[in-house]
């Protein structure tokens, strides 16, 4: 062989389809587009076996093919001669091509429908450039793992860590990765979505440019990209998202004449026109706390090295996350911190004179479980109740200040025994807050302690 | 059983495949039944596909042309990159030639067509362009057989 397959991977991102030949026992050829050779290691790559009937006939058969992949930055050609071995249907390389597959079937509706069957394993017993294939020689591009990049793999992660260490409080461990990211990794789109054991709900609870939008928006678990990374936890890369999209879509509108019901096509959280996405599951053991995801406009945003790079990060972060949600815990009758002294000030609802205040109509609908803001939706279910609650209170009461123990206590809230998530519950509501009501303010006044600032009249309703 | 065949065919998936931007694959096998396939540059047919005739750059075929002189198998496919409707035709090759002065505009202008395509799903236009293209050998095959090539669960069903 006169190429090393390693030295080529660019080919196999599946950003550029790759095409495979075959031919009939009697050698009639077949030709058809595959949308990713898989690099499985030097001497081997895979193909997904989805509806490729006849060229699975073929392998049968005749087991030789002859497959070309293209460099999506040179765009050079390069010829695979390959032998097939044999088809798995369960393992570690079935489940990472099975993973992006899943994704891409439940993003664009076909969930069952279009999945992998199998994982077609090749050895490649010559792989060489297409001699001729371009007019003028590729230009040497800066592979993903350049030296820069090694630099900044020991910085990132050291600053990660001392960002996770420095973190005061859950919210400020959460900014601090996702700056970290965007400072160490120009990872400019990105979210943190946390786990609802008790409803199988991921819940976005952090992002960073995508202006207001994004904190509190919803994915089931396995739904859609983020929701297929949260069931499977495995970490999932997609470059060229908008062909294998293409691809997908193409599948869906073949399937439309099939008497099975399609899923409506779950809409990308974030940037509508995301060409890249990297969703990295969360996890301490086999418990989900979290989906990390970034996306990019370039296809070729996230390489392999982001992928096992960010897989190491993603361990620290889970648990920093969750030390820090138990941190959140303790203390919760401890004396004022400083915080709390320079809040104890904070304005009862009913403070100040009512000419210079601004009305704000809150209205709890009991049957959506949802708090609309002067007609337009600002939160629902527990965090929603935890902010009637406290309305309430400080309306009768005129208090202001209130301790994550006597939420945990009310079970008209409904939290759930163990791993609560009450403080991300209550990070979701005080950004909410920000976003769509900024008059109302949830502050934090020490560990599992909390004031309600209100700078406007407020007005409750209960339908 | 050609009758129900032809019915079945769906007249625009023909008309579709004469379009330009299209991604075209030829695949042929040696006298041994080792497979090869190259990228073709553009595709016509003057007889409402009794044959067509595919374009390949020189640079790039010396397999296929080495394949169809002993065996004369031809398989190619053409696809819409935006959409992935893709059609394949198989067949023998009735002739192999060079391709005239005359047919460069438009081997170019198909070209051309495919670096716009691509382009507006992320291949910049000068990559496209750096393609080698010209000059070219002509394929003509006798159509024998068309397949739906689509992405799907009817890719390889036969449509004539």
């Amino acid at each position: 062989m006169s190429l090393r397959l390693s030295d080529i991977r660019r080919c196999f991102q599946g950003v550029i389809p790759s095409m495979i030949a075959t031919a009939d026992s009697r050698g009639l050829p077949n030709i058809i587009y595959v949308s990713q050779v898989y690099f499985v290691d030097d001497r081997h790559v895979a193909l997904s076996c989805q509806f490729f009937t006849k060229t699975r006939r073929n392998l049968d058969e005749n087991p030789v093919a002859c497959a070309e992949v293209m460099d999506p930055v040179t765009l050079q050609a390069y010829r695979l001669r390959l032998k097939f071995l044999r088809s798995e249907r369960s393992g570690p390389l079935f489940d990472t091509m099975s993973l992006r597959i899943d994704a891409i079937a439940s993003h664009t509706g076909m969930a069952g429908v279009f999945r992998l069957i199998a994982a077609d394993v090749f050895e490649v017993t010559c792989a060489e450039p297409v001699a001729g294939f371009l007019t003028e020689a590729p230009a040497d591009m800066p592979e993903g793992a350049s030296l820069d990049g090694m630099r900044t793999e020991m910085r990132g992660l050291q600053w990660v860590s001392e960002r996770i260490n420095r973190a005061t409080g859950l919210e400020s461990l959460l900014c601090g990765v996702l700056e970290a990211l965007e400072e160490y990794f120009n990872f400019s789109h990105t979210a943190i979505l946390l786990h609802d054991e008790a409803n199988r709900r991921l819940t976005t609870i952090a992002s960073r440019g995508y202006g207001e939008s994004g904190v509190g928006a919803e994915v089931g678990i396995g739904e859609g990209l983020i929701g297929t990374v949260a069931r499977e936890r495995r970490l999932l890369r997609l470059t060229s998202l908008e062909a294998d999209l293409r691809y997908g879509r193409a599948i869906r509108r073949e399937a439309a004449d099939g008497k099975r019901a399609l899923q409506a096509e779950i809409p990308l959280p974030g940037l509508p026109d995301a060409q890249s996405v990297l969703a990295i599951p969360l996890t301490i053991g086999d418990r989900l706390v979290g989906v990390i995801a970034a996306e990019d406009r370039d296809p070729m945003r996230f390489s392999e090295w982001h992928e096992a790079y960010l897989d190491i990060l993603a361990n620290q972060i889970a648990l920093g996350i969750d030390r820090m949600m138990e941190r959140c815990d303790e203390n919760a009758d401890s004396a004022p911190t400083e915080a709390q002294a320079q809040t104890s000030a904070i304005s009862p609802l009913s403070a100040g004179p009512a000419e210079d205040r601004r009305v704000r109509r809150l209205t709890y609908y009991r049957n959506d479980d949802a708090i609309f803001v002067d007609d337009e939706y600002l939160i629902r279910n527990i965090p929603a109740r935890i902010l009637w609650k406290v309305l309430g209170e400080s309306t009768r009461t005129g208090r202001t200040e209130f301790s994550n123990r006597e939420l945990r206590v009310d079970a008209s809230l409904g939290l759930p025994p163990v791993k609560d998530n009450l403080e991300s519950r209550l990070i979701l509501l005080r950004q909410r807050l920000q976003e769509k009501c900024p008059d109302l303010q949830i502050v934090s006044t020490g560990r599992g302690r909390f004031a309600l600032r209100a700078g406007a009249t407020v007005e409750m309703t209960e339908r | 059983m050609w009758v129900v065949l032809l019915d079945r065919m769906d007249p625009t998936r023909l008309r579709r495949c004469l379009e330009p931007g299209l991604s075209i694959l030829v695949g042929t096998a040696d006298s041994a039944g080792t497979p090869s396939c190259c990228r073709g540059i553009a595709i016509q047919s003057m007889d409402e596909f009794e044959t067509i005739t595919v374009f390949l750059p020189v640079a790039t075929s010396h397999d296929t042309i080495h394949n169809v002189a002993t065996t004369k198998q031809l398989a190619v496919v053409a696809t819409h990159p935006r959409d992935n409707f893709a059609t394949q035709f198989k067949g023998t090759t009735l002739d192999a030639r060079l391709a005239r002065e005359d047919e460069s505009a438009f081997v170019r202008q198909r070209l051309d067509a495919l670096a716009d395509v691509l382009d507006r799903i992320g291949v910049p236009r000068r990559l496209t362009h750096r393609v080698a293209h010209w000059p070219a050998f002509a394929l003509t095959m006798r159509v024998e057989q068309v397949f739906d090539q689509t992405p799907g669960p009817k890719a390889g069903s036969r449509v004539r």
